[in-house]
């Protein structure tokens, strides 16, 4: 089968794209360039019939969106219909922001119950529309920090099986300067494969093990 | 003092506080004082509505109430109940153990009380012990797999102890909600058996959750003999909060005896498609009464649909059969249609409808003439307004009729 178009051209060419229900670790420093490779996943994605949860833990939903119309990536007419954020941010700023069509506001990176429950709904409703779903958790690492490591292990345990039975596929980013390397080391066990990303000399560089179509040496994104 | 008003109206054996929930008040007839009760919920459906559900339910008959909050900032979780239609009053008290984890300042009011390091042991403890000690009606903890989550399991179980010492003392009552992530199971197991009553909270789920039940595992209060436990779906609506839930009821009867208008007055949303004022094809409603949900579906009444009535009684898991109270020929009819929509045999309420116009049998001639069980029960529906009833639309039928059939079928399936 085909897999997910991430829209960059080398990637998909020796990749052949993201494997659907399989969970993707993004692992990468800060400037690496992970944001700016999800936002281009969702782009491609979304452009191609597939719907997408994304969960949101640093930043709140209408900068999410400012950060897609800025770099030329229309989401609107996506809001609420393929795209819903699950946005785990608002509220430590604003306790009293709400839900609307397209976004539900959680209550923050303890409530992991809640998380989960949003998740597996949000989920239900696109798999009931028999839409091919993604759910992409910008980012691992706020949640890591605010929890202990294993209570973040047994949800992600629990999200990534369901995901799986579900025919879902996951993407998770993590900053990997934020966390020893124990806590790196069992987020890469829970994975499937693994995306590295870096930036050098005014480059981003990929590579991709876990899947049937490595690329195990790092490659110019482009 | 909390009432409590289930299908049956108040008993005198009803305890304080309450659940304020259908069928969990109506098993366990609420919570008495000295007692724990663990909301045990699998993480794709999660508890907290019932916790929402339950403190409302208290903090607006009167008790005071306390709830220990590590999952959210005070603020989120007042919105969030909110949201649910469960707004907070004087009766509700936080003691907030999320604020100090997220470093963003909180301040101690009369209703909010701050632990300021919510890492530390000893400052939960003792604060919590300390704060029971003044004297609640019930006390929530929000979330109690948290708690272990942060510390451990031998900490969870040996503050679960001085919990439940503190509430003896005081003669308070505690609600602990628990999301069981798959933990080992001899950890959960001991929690468990030191409280007096567990309630299960899961999905039915394969590929998508398809439905919601809750379940009484276990409670000590409640004689063994009268322990009828069973699993009761329901629903989480915003706003709302829980409603057991019936998925299918069937609306049946001969043609123009009053099913759509039955459906009509009894739901918020009702549906139909139909040509003329005759249901053509299906009516669809959804009922909210006593802290109960029902989807109701109706069927034609014409002979010539017939060919639909096996399937459109599939699956029903009761049956209200509305019968014109003027129109005693319809009455083998009616029968007819349990029997088609091989419904017979399930519980059902009969409604003997139009019973104040000329000619209307009386309850009695009802009951001979359709061969009724005595253990069945007939209820009398009468139009709102004679003058505003126009056969080519639903008729409004009173309340108190309504009401009285819901309940008595309700009563039946639970």
């Amino acid at each position: 089968m085909e897999g997910i178009k991430t829209g960059f051209k080398n990637f998909d060419e020796l990749t052949n794209g993201l494997d659907y229900r399989k969970v993707y670790s993004i692992f990468g420093n800060k400037e690496s360039g992970k944001e700016q490779f999800i936002y281009k996943v969702v782009q491609s994605a979304l452009s191609s019939k597939n719907a997408i949860v994304y969960v949101l833990t640093s930043k709140s939903y209408s900068d999410l969106i400012n950060e897609f119309n800025s770099r030329g990536i229309n989401i609107n007419p996506y809001l609420g219909e393929d795209f819903k954020i699950l946005d785990d941010f608002s509220r430590t700023n604003s306790p009293s922001a709400t839900d609307n069509s397209y976004a539900k506001i959680l209550n923050g990176p303890l409530d992991l119950t809640g998380l989960s429950v949003s998740l597996s709904s949000a989920n239900s409703d696109f798999v009931k529309d028999a839409k091919p779903v993604i759910n992409i958790f910008d980012n691992l690492s706020n949640l890591l920090i605010y929890n202990n490591p294993v209570t973040v292990y047994r949800f992600l345990q629990f999200v990534c099986g369901k995901a799986k039975l579900a025919g879902i596929t996951t993407l998770f980013s993590i900053d990997i300067a934020m966390h020893p390397p124990e806590v790196i080391e069992t987020i890469k066990n829970l994975s499937d494969a693994i995306i590295d990303l870096k930036l050098e000399e005014g480059k981003r560089y990929f590579r991709l093990s876990g899947t049937s179509k490595e690329v195990l040496e790092f490659k110019e994104l482009e | 003092m909390a009432e409590f008003k289930g299908l049956d109206g108040v008993s005198d054996k009803d305890f304080d506080p309450y659940f304020g929930i259908a069928r969990l008040d109506e098993q366990l007839k609420g919570i008495p004082s000295k007692k724990i009760v663990l909301i045990s919920a699998s993480p794709s459906v999660g508890n907290e509505v019932f916790g929402y559900q339950i403190i409302h339910k208290n903090i607006t008959s009167g008790v005071k109430v306390l709830v220990f909050l590590n999952r959210t900032s005070p603020q989120s979780y007042l919105t969030d109940m909110k949201e649910y239609d469960f707004p907070a009053n004087d009766n509700l008290f936080i003691i907030d153990a999320y604020s100090g984890i997220t470093g963003i300042k909180s301040d101690e009011t009369d209703h909010i009380k701050v632990i300021s390091n919510p890492y530390d042991k000893e400052e939960v403890k003792t604060k919590v012990i300390k704060e029971i000690g003044n004297g609640y009606g019930l006390f929530v903890i929000d979330s109690f797999s948290l708690l272990a989550d942060f510390f451990d399991f031998s900490f969870a179980a040996s503050f679960m102890n001085d919990i439940k010492q503190e509430i003896i003392n005081k003669d308070s009552a505690a609600v602990l909600l628990f999301t069981d992530w798959g933990y080992e199971k001899q950890n959960v197991d001991k929690l468990l058996s030191n409280v007096n009553s567990t309630i299960e909270v899961k999905g039915i789920e394969k590929r998508v959750i398809f439905g919601q039940y809750f379940a009484v595992l276990k409670c000590d209060w409640v004689e063994e003999k009268q322990q009828t436990f069973s699993s009761v779906l329901f629903k989480a609506i915003k706003p709302g909060g829980i409603k057991v839930y019936f998925p299918k009821i069937l609306v049946t009867g001969p043609t123009d005896a009053g099913k759509s208008s039955f459906i009509h007055s009894a739901s918020k949303n009702a549906v139909s498609v139909d040509k003329l004022g005759g249901t053509i094809a299906l009516d669809h409603g959804t009922v909210d009464f006593q802290g109960y949900r029902a989807d109701l579906f109706g069927t034609p009444g014409q002979e010539r649909f017939d060919p639909l009535l096996k399937m459109l009684g599939g699956e029903a898991i009761g049956v209200f059969l509305v019968v014109d109270s003027t129109k005693p020929e319809q009455f083998p009819r009616a029968v007819e249609m349990l029997r088609k929509t091989e419904t017979y045999g399930l519980p059902v309420v009969v409604i003997a409808n139009k019973a104040d116009l000329n000619g209307a049998l009386k309850k009695e001639e009802i009951r001979e003439k359709l061969h009724l069980d005595s253990a069945i029960t007939l209820v009398q529906t009468v139009a709102e307004d004679l003058s505003k009833v126009d056969p080519n639309e639903p008729t409004k039928l009173k309340e108190a009729g309504i009401n009285e059939a819901l309940s008595a079928l309700f009563k039946q399936l639970t």
